[in-house]
């Protein structure tokens, strides 16, 4: 017999800890999602009351001293007493879009290149341990990423200009004509160098291209009239070349982004039903044209969900860019000029606004706008991705 | 007969520029970890010193650093560190490979590592020791027996000005105490009596071009003759710089010395924040999963959390600063610190706003992490537990919870790992340059949540782009990327093995 | 996820030697034979494993040309893996190790000649769960063709029409070929896959139990189809449904534990059986 007395003290025990746990989760949850709230409550007050500030002073170009045009330009101090302030938002969110689309053109192809070999190609082992170590490329920090971008990488770039913009085209060529040149080989070395396990011999490979474009890039600049890609650019398309720049930025956030992105299409190629890309292979089909007619559109939301991701990843990034761009507020689409972002301008100036002016609320209502872009793509994201899994679920349901 | 089989139809370029990205993606994580590597580690290692003799002027010494080709020409520049500011006015000298006659390593050259002026590289000519002179060979004996007796006598200055005058004078500055005031004196007696014994010794010291140069003992912190180790020798050194490297206080506005209080403040910072965010991130993964009705509503919310950890750090910097920081810091000054204000005691960054913010930050990592293991428990155990009469919370704590406790604590390391690397949030709710005091101390109440702290991360960003010369930094900068790297790497490897031993242990997930 | 070094290909052919030697092939049934200008398909000593798991042990038989012809036995014997060893779709897998040859009209289909993606539309597959794409009716039949490349559109309007009154499903479908594939039946999906192979003109139509996820209706549909079919093309059916193969298949084939236990006339096999293991198994006595 169970003491009545105890099963009450029991059955009380459980409503105290449901309440517990409730308390605490809907505390959680509600203080989570309150920063959004607070960020909003916080930039209200520069829109209203005395003083507000109109929303055409942020967005469109104000008339700016010693100018004839009017300009966007972001000055929130004054930089002598009795200075003019401009409060011109736009540079910052061109910066920050412009940094985060280089990034996405150089992670977009990179990881999705990535996620297509190891779904498709990779034998399942070398796919188990690809996974983790690109996870432990996401884990690295920002600040080291932005050190090495800023402080070894632009550097090096700045001198070997020609070599870096070579190896845009050299890099793929090479990777192309080692698979020609396989199909040349003798068959016993053909076996050696499957394609599955290509990710991995193809390094050492690339890796020689990439010194043979370096050592051949003097060269190929002295070829230019003038001898100098510096010059030449200049010269010739306007160019005006920084040290630290978006192409710089580019490649560094790219980094940093694509093994989410990775991560993401992988898992939405891998989770088309197997059933499916049998068929097109039962059909005749080789694996490419299976990939491109069958298993993409069907992953597609997955695919485009995780661009998505990476894009939200890339225009929240501050250590990267706030290292690696030069942080010069321009409204300049070019990628070998530097930039300034929403997230450097808050770390940069936040510490020294005071409390409650203006500028403080105006780096508040920057951060509303990361917060609202980053919150919306990631929801967008998630839903899609919702989705996708429902539809695969019914596929391989219906089958 | 119909064509035969061998009509090859070619899969084209596209396959090989696929497997081309993970090759890349790859050797770009190789190639960063090998550079963060051979700089960081690279530095401790005693380089041999060239003494150099150019075509046309004076002979100088130096460490070769690195190469590069002269822009706009073939000829290749190699630059060298070559200390002796104090002679020269800088410590860098780069020369074309060309413009070299000689090169040689003479054993007799040394390095000595000094307090200001940073490094020498040249001769050692002689020691003078009130009135004695140590000339010739007997010099560099005489100067190694010297710098350790200077090691003993500076420890015990430090660990006396550290541990017995600071707590000393804090307790001061808050009442008069005429027992402390008389330990102090004492203690200052003692450290003046210290910075007596260690003066005197005077080093004579010589370039290689012959320039002579009086140099006071007290000042220098090491010497070695690189040219003249063996290599167990230079092993043996290059220990000990990695061990001075993580026990010792940074020196010359960050750009020598250890990283020390780095390293306590980011451990600090991340044990706070995990005091913080694992039973607030467990709960709420509890009450999501298992306690709150399954509906649109909870799936909204379990969107949401999840997006959080897509937002911005810098958001969650902002948000700390502004609720952490003003809101609540500013009310407790207010409150209780009113004597104190305007100097601002909780209403300015520190260790706890720090350790919140972060805690906020990664609370979506352990929810979900806590979430997804509590998916994994198979649905017939539950049922299996409330056949036998358990009530709901019973069923929780003693089936459910236990077979979770691996999926949390992967959630846990995962979110320490990237409280450790975040930077910019703490550059708005309380990290420092240079943090004068640690935040755990003998002085009540030991742990003092609202002073500023160190952080590795953030030592790197001061480093590299706040000091004066980068160029000197940036070894050390190296090696504190690399120290970062490190922990992070084992972090999570540490939670990539507990997941994978977890799905062994469960098999796949049976509700998804 | 094992951290363990994958074994090379060399160990993997050691690791598969064991397999098989360890546990010698008991087989000896009589076997059937046909002349090679009678067969498609033949299998001389096939041996797989899937790692270190025997799935075929020496098997040695040939497929007649424009007959049908079923392998049937107990689950796990190994009858999909064969029919899989066929149009090489184990390729995918690279655990699956593999001994002895499989000769398509005469050629060996693992020489290293051999386009896979050639060999697959000439030895076309009908899985056992309809697997249409999501896209339309037409595409779906399209699709194979479009592969080729070179096509004109009036040409694949027709051979799509042939290959959809070949899988009798025309009728059903002339109206709706722009919807999508999914708003079939299950029936019609597998009599839509069918199609779809047969528009590729495959010579031989494997058939991995196609009608165990359907109807009964549905199913003597797709039998009678299967008989229908045999005019044009060669067909191996799988199945565990002994019923089925007596009713469509010309010769059977009795799997057990991946090896070739009897191989006969149909009608033989059934009301004959020379081993007593057939016969146990057709008769329902099988353990």
């Amino acid at each position: 017999m169970t003491d009545p007395r105890q099963l009450r003290r029991r059955r009380l025990r459980d409503r105290l800890a449901t309440l517990l746990i409730t308390a605490g989760g809907v505390g959680v949850v509600v203080s989570v999602l309150a920063i959004g709230v607070f960020l909003a409550w916080e930039v209200v007050p520069l829109f209203l009351g005395e003083g507000a500030l109109a929303p055409a002073e942020l967005w469109q170009p104000q008339p700016v001293e010693g100018y004839a045009e009017p300009q966007h330009r972001w000055r929130p101090e004054p930089l002598v007493a009795g200075d003019a302030v401009h409060y011109g938002m736009a540079p910052l969110a061109w910066g920050t879009l412009k940094a985060a689309l280089w990034a996405l053109l150089f992670a977009v192809p990179l990881a999705l290149g990535a996620a297509i070999h190891s779904a498709l190609y990779m034998p399942r082992r070398l796919r188990a341990r690809l996974k983790p170590t690109l996870e432990l490329m996401e884990a690295l920090p920002g600040v080291v990423i932005g050190f090495v971008a800023g402080l070894v990488l632009a550097p090096w770039v700045e001198r070997h200009l020609a070599g870096a913009l070579a190896l845009v085209v050299t890099l793929p060529l090479g990777a192309v004509a080692a698979g020609g040149l396989r199909a040349l080989l003798p068959a016993f070395l053909r076996a050696r160098l499957s394609p599955g396990w290509a990710g991995l011999w193809l390094a050492p490979w690339l890796l020689l291209v990439g010194s043979l474009t370096l050592w051949l890039a003097p060269a190929l600049e002295a070829g230019l009239p003038g001898g100098d890609l510096r010059g030449w650019l200049e010269a010739t398309w306007g160019l005006d070349v920084a040290s630290r720049n978006a192409l710089i930025v580019g490649l560094a956030m790219g980094f940093a982004v694509i093994p989410g992105i990775y991560a993401l299409a992988e898992d939405a190629l891998s989770g088309v039903p197997a059933s499916l890309g049998e068929g097109a292979l039962a059909l005749g089909a080789t694996r490419w044209q299976t990939l491109w007619r069958v298993v993409l559109p069907a992953a597609g939301p997955g695919i485009f969900s995780a661009v998505m991701i990476g894009a939200g990843r890339a225009v929240g990034e501050t250590m990267i860019v706030l290292m690696a761009s030069g942080n010069t507020a321009l409204m300049s689409l070019s990628p070998l000029e530097g930039l300034r972002s929403l997230s450097a301008t808050i770390a940069i100036e936040l510490p020294e606004a005071a409390v409650g002016a203006t500028h403080y609320r105006l780096l508040f209502l920057a951060a509303l706008l990361l917060f609202a872009f980053t919150f919306l793509v990631n929801t967008l994201a998630e839903v899609v991705r919702t989705r996708l899994r429902r539809r695969y679920r019914r596929l391989e349901g219906s089958a | 007969m119909r064509p035969f089989l061998t009509r090859r139809r070619g899969e084209g370029p596209w396959p090989w520029l696929a497997a081309g990205s993970v090759a890349l993606s790859l050797s770009m994580l190789a190639g960063l970890l090998l550079l963060l590597a051979v700089g960081g580690l690279g530095h401790f290692w005693p380089a041999e010193v060239s003494e150099v003799t150019p075509r046309e002027g004076a002979p100088f010494a130096g460490i070769p650093v690195r190469e590069e080709r002269v822009v706009g020409s073939e000829r290749r520049e190699r630059l060298y560190f070559t200390g002796n500011l104090d002679l020269d006015g800088e410590r860098w000298r780069w020369i074309p490979l060309d413009a070299i006659a000689a090169l040689e390593a003479p054993p007799e050259l040394v390095v000595l590592e000094r307090r200001r002026w940073g490094d020498f590289l040249g001769h050692l000519v002689a020691l003078e020791d009130g009135g004695r002179r140590h000339a010739g060979a007997a010099a560099w004996p005489a100067l190694e027996e010297r710098l350790a007796t200077l090691e003993t006598l500076r420890d015990e200055r430090d660990h006396l000005r550290d541990a017995v005058v600071a707590p000393l004078v804090r307790r001061l500055e808050q009442g008069g105490d005429p027992a402390a005031a008389a330990e102090l004196a004492r203690a200052n007696a003692r450290i003046r009596e210290l910075q007596t014994a260690m003066q005197g010794a005077t080093l004579v010291l010589e370039s290689v071009d012959g320039r002579r140069l009086e140099q006071p003992l007290a000042e220098v912190l090491r010497a070695w003759r690189p040219n003249a180790m063996s290599p167990p020798q230079k092993l043996a050194a290059w220990g000990r710089g990695v061990w001075r490297f993580l026990s010792e206080g940074p020196r010359a506005a960050n750009s020598a010395g250890g990283v020390w209080p780095a390293i306590f403040g980011t451990v600090m910072m991340v044990l706070l924040m995990s005091v913080v965010v694992t039973p607030f991130g467990v709960l709420a993964g509890i009450y999501l999963n298992e306690v709150a009705r399954q509906g649109p509503f909870t799936r909204l919310v379990r969107i949401g959390v999840r997006n959080l950890a897509g937002v911005p750090s810098i958001v969650y910097g902002v948000f700390g600063l502004g609720v952490f920081v003003h809101g609540i810091g500013g009310s407790l000054d207010a409150w209780f610190f009113a004597d104190s204000l305007p100097s601002p005691t909780f209403g300015t960054g520190g260790l706890l706003w720090a350790s919140l913010t972060l805690a906020l930050l990664t609370l979506p990592v352990v929810i979900v992490a806590t979430e997804e293991g509590l998916a994994r428990v198979p649905e017939h155990q539950r049922e299996g537990a409330l056949a036998l009469g358990a009530t709901r919370m019973e069923m929780l704590t003693r089936v459910v919870l236990p077979m979770t406790v691996p999926a949390m604590l992967t959630g846990l390391i995962l979110a320490v790992a990237r409280a450790a690397g975040e930077v910019a949030p703490l550059m708005l709710v309380g990290v420092a340059k240079l943090a004068p005091q640690v935040p755990v101390d003998g002085e009540f109440p030991f742990l003092h949540l609202e002073r500023k702290f160190m952080h590795l991360g953030y030592h790197i960003y001061d480093t590299a782009f706040h000091g004066d010369d980068v160029q000197a930094a940036m070894p050390l900068v190296y090696a504190t990327a690399l120290l970062l790297v490190l922990v992070i790497l084992v972090l999570n490897l540490t939670a990539i093995f507990l997941r994978h031993h977890l799905r062994a242990r469960h098999g796949v997930a049976s509700r998804a | 996820m094992g951290w363990r070094r994958a074994p090379s290909a060399g160990h993997r052919e050691r690791a598969l030697e064991s397999v098989f030697t360890s546990s010698p092939a008991t087989a000896g049934g009589p076997i059937i034979d046909f002349a090679a200008d009678e067969s498609c398909l033949a299998i001389e000593g096939l041996s797989l494993a899937y790692g270190e798991t025997p799935a075929l042990r020496d098997l040695t038989l040939r497929v007649p040309r424009h007959r049908v012809t079923a392998f049937i036995g107990p689950s796990g014997c190994g009858k999909s893996t064969l029919l899989r060893a066929l149009n090489r779709l184990h390729d995918l897998n690279e655990e699956v190790v593999r001994r002895g040859e499989i000769r398509l009209e005469g050629q060996d289909i693992h020489a290293p000649e051999v386009d896979v993606a050639e060999l697959r539309r000439r030895v076309g597959m009908v899985f056992q769960a309809p697997n249409p794409f999501p896209m339309s009716i037409y595409d779906n039949v399209a699709f194979g063709l479009r592969l080729q490349g070179g096509l004109r559109k009036r040409r694949i309007d027709d051979t799509v029409e042939w290959a959809l009154q070949s899988a009798a499903l025309w009728e059903e479908v002339k109206d709706r070929l722009r919807a999508s594939a999914w708003t079939l039946s299950g029936g019609q999906q597998q009599r839509l896959v069918i199609a779809r192979t047969l528009a590729v003109g495959p010579e031989v139509l494997l058939l991995d139990e196609p009608a165990s996820a359907l109807d009964p209706i549905s199913t003597l549909k797709i039998e009678e189809l299967i008989r229908n079919l045999k005019s044009r093309l060669s067909l191996v059916l799988v199945t565990h449904n002994m019923q089925q193969a007596a009713r469509v298949s010309d010769y059977t084939a009795f799997l057990q534990r991946g090896e070739l236990v009897e191989y006969g006339p149909t009608q033989t096999l059934f009301t004959n059986p020379r081993l007593a293991r057939t016969e146990n198994y057709i008769t329902g006595r099988m353990t």
